[in-house]
């Protein structure tokens, strides 16, 4: 039991969408929401149920569990869920049901450089980024030459990063996110910029971290990585899961029905 | 009621219906099973009430007896050895100890356990967490920095614009209301009757202006990253009391140049500062928590800002309003604010401590709406924004 680091029972995260065709545009203003308010609670009251949006499930009972230090790889098709999940995981949006239990400090890198912004300096973006990511104005400044060090950067680093490259970009930014030391690591999709010279550096850092008993959920639409990084891989389908074990049995389901509905369609 | 109900020689027994005989045989185990969850959770209240609860809503008849020497308010680890359970249907109770369960001490698995965080979906009204906020005051202060920085970075003028603001308007007024309009000013020089109320005023649109929409302007990190998002709004309003200070610094001179000497009232402003800083917060959290869903709020608030201006006696003296009215009128926190900065710095007007009450009291409920309404809002922010 102690050794757990994640624990997912029956989660489940819908969303409300809207659809044109009841002439409601997708966002909402204020005015809409005054004038419908009579019409909501009319239809409300008269229990016609039937509203105007449809709900999506994101996510339908999703439940597993993750020990402390083990990587976990989620693969699945766009749109089924596995973004959503990192975020609910990391707590930035809520379930809609069923829950989650985390066992220790999270760090999340959902996007690459969330935290950057274009008019400050690579060293400003350091500090900003670190904090945002929740790591202590003393713990960056230790650090500090270690990450420059890894994204290696040091001649721009007092640059306003609008004035970065991409690849530059996320070298600095994946070196703050690595650094963040937390126990568990939520990395989504990011690697994918970044030349192979740097993706390997990053995949290799990853490793570090989970063989320093730390555990680490991350997506990725690259078998190859999954395979070589995570023992264990979760696949999601249309917020299902649908298939948890070992990565290499994990990815032949996968692709076998990839290549299934391929044919079909 | 708690401590109750650890009196000594306290027992409860439980029959269930789908108790079977199949279980009988796993009853130890899962005893200790449910024990060991149980003292694990480290569970507060009533204890043996609460693991009797456990052992019943897993369909297992018990009978649970404490024997305490002492009432004690210790974590049940120390008192382990005293909890005896059995079951009721067995002809020779099996008579276990907690303490037999687990030879580590209890205390320290425990806290491992618990967990870091649950995540719930959550409904209704949140706590404020003021000490999630305290965690993360860092960043408070880097938001600070780098919004500082932001503002006037790529502008030739710079910081000067802090002082062109109030400057400007308040010139400008000096001609329309003061030259043309001819409105009183309560004695003192019309300059800088107007900007005493510009300075508090300047403070107030500007950090209204920048938390309302900060968390709009910041949509990609409330999306994509956690943490206490009522920071943004707070960054923006704390750093409004930077530009404020150096709009200070320009009315000691304007004070000089029209030879009105400082006083000792001077020393109020920080109390008045502290509470304009929590008003604009209030005020500024409704907004940026509407924005959020609503964007018609960022075009709403530069009018509501103008309307709120002139509701405050910023051109004009509150000796222009009715005296029955006063009260009324103070509901507005500016015009406390406004007042007791005139009364401060220019010492002609006389402060009235009703209404400054009213000031503060409208202060603290601005701030206290503000903040629960924003934590609840606050869950569906990533979702909608």
């Amino acid at each position: 039991m102690s050794d757990v680091a994640i624990a997912v029972k029956n989660l489940s995260k819908s969303f409300k969408i809207a659809h044109q065709r009841d002439g409601l545009p997708g966002y909402r203003t204020l005015r809409d929401d005054l004038i419908g308010l009579p019409q909501r609670m009319l239809a409300r009251w008269k229990r016609n149920g039937q509203l105007t949006s449809e709900t999506f499930w994101a996510l339908k009972d999703v439940s597993f569990e993750v020990k402390k230090g083990e990587v976990v790889g989620i693969i699945g098709r766009n749109g089924t869920g596995k973004s959503t999940l990192l975020k609910i995981l990391s707590r930035i949006t809520e379930p809609t049901s069923g829950g989650a239990d985390i066992y220790g400090r999270v760090g999340a890198l959902l996007e690459v450089g969330t935290g950057f912004h274009p008019e400050l300096t690579g060293r400003e973006n350091i500090f900003m980024n670190g904090a945002i990511l929740g790591m202590k104005r003393v713990e960056i400044r230790r650090k500090f030459t270690e990450i420059v060090a890894f994204a290696g950067i040091d001649k721009f680093l007092d640059t306003p990063v609008k004035r970065y490259s991409t690849g530059m970009y996320v070298r600095l930014a994946f070196a703050v996110a690595a650094h963040l030391d937390p126990e568990i690591l939520l990395v989504d999709e990011v690697l994918a910029v970044g030349d192979t010279e740097f993706q390997q550096k990053c995949l290799g850092k990853m490793r570090d971290v989970s063989a320093a008993g730390r555990t680490v959920i991350f997506i990725s639409h690259s078998m190859e990585v999954v395979s070589r990084l995570c023992p264990r891989a979760i696949w999601l389908h249309e917020g299902q899961l649908i298939s948890d074990g070992p990565s290499d049995a994990v990815i032949a389901k996968y692709s076998d029905a990839g290549d299934r509905s391929a044919i079909q369609t | 009621m708690c401590r109750s109900s650890w009196r000594r020689g306290e027992s409860y027994q439980s029959e269930t219906k789908g108790f079977q005989k199949k279980r009988q045989a796993s009853w130890l185990s899962d005893t200790k099973a449910i024990v060991t969850e149980f003292v694990n959770m480290r569970l507060v209240g009533s204890p043996l009430r609460q693991l009797f609860f456990q052992f019943r809503a897993h369909g297992l008849p018990v009978e649970m007896q404490i024997a305490l020497p002492f009432k004690s308010s210790k974590p049940l680890a120390l008192r382990e050895r005293y909890l005896k359970i059995a079951p009721l249907s067995t002809e020779s109770p099996i008579v276990t100890t907690v303490a037999e369960l687990s030879a580590t001490p209890i205390r320290t698995q425990a806290r491992q356990q618990k967990p870091t965080f649950r995540i719930r979906p959550t409904t209704g009204w949140a706590a404020l967490n003021v000490r999630e906020l305290w965690k993360y005051r860092d960043l408070l202060w880097i938001l600070v920095e780098r919004d500082t920085k932001l503002l006037y970075k790529q502008t030739a003028l710079g910081v000067a614009w802090v002082v062109m603001q109030p400057l400007i308007a308040a010139i400008i007024f000096t001609v329309v209301f003061g030259r043309v309009a001819r409105l009183p000013s309560d004695g003192a020089p019309y300059l800088l009757f107007v900007f005493c109320g510009l300075t508090v005023w300047t403070y107030f649109s500007q950090a209204l202006q920048h938390a309302g929409n900060s968390l709009v302007r910041n949509a990609q990190l409330v999306s994509k990253v956690y943490f206490p998002k009522l920071l943004l709004p707070l960054a923006q309003t704390l750093r409004g009391v930077v530009d404020f200070t150096v709009t200070l610094v320009v009315l000691l001179v304007l004070m000089a140049i029209y030879r009105v000497p400082p006083t000792f009232r001077l020393a109020v402003l920080p109390v008045f500062l502290f509470f304009m800083t929590l008003t604009a917060t209030g005020v500024a959290l409704w907004f940026s928590a509407l924005s959020v869903k609503y964007r018609d709020c960022t075009h709403a608030l530069q009018y509501f800002i103008q309307v709120w201006m002139y509701a405050s006696p910023v051109v004009y003296p509150i000796s222009m309003i009715p005296e029955q009215w006063r009260p009324l009128f103070a509901l507005n926190p500016a015009v406390g604010f406004i007042e007791g900065f005139r009364w401060a710095v220019l010492g002609h007007s006389v402060l009235n401590p009703n209404l400054l009450c009213i000031t503060i009291v409208m202060s603290l409920v601005a701030l206290f709406s503000g903040a629960f309404f924003f934590r609840r809002a606050e869950r569906g922010f990533a979702d909608i924004i």
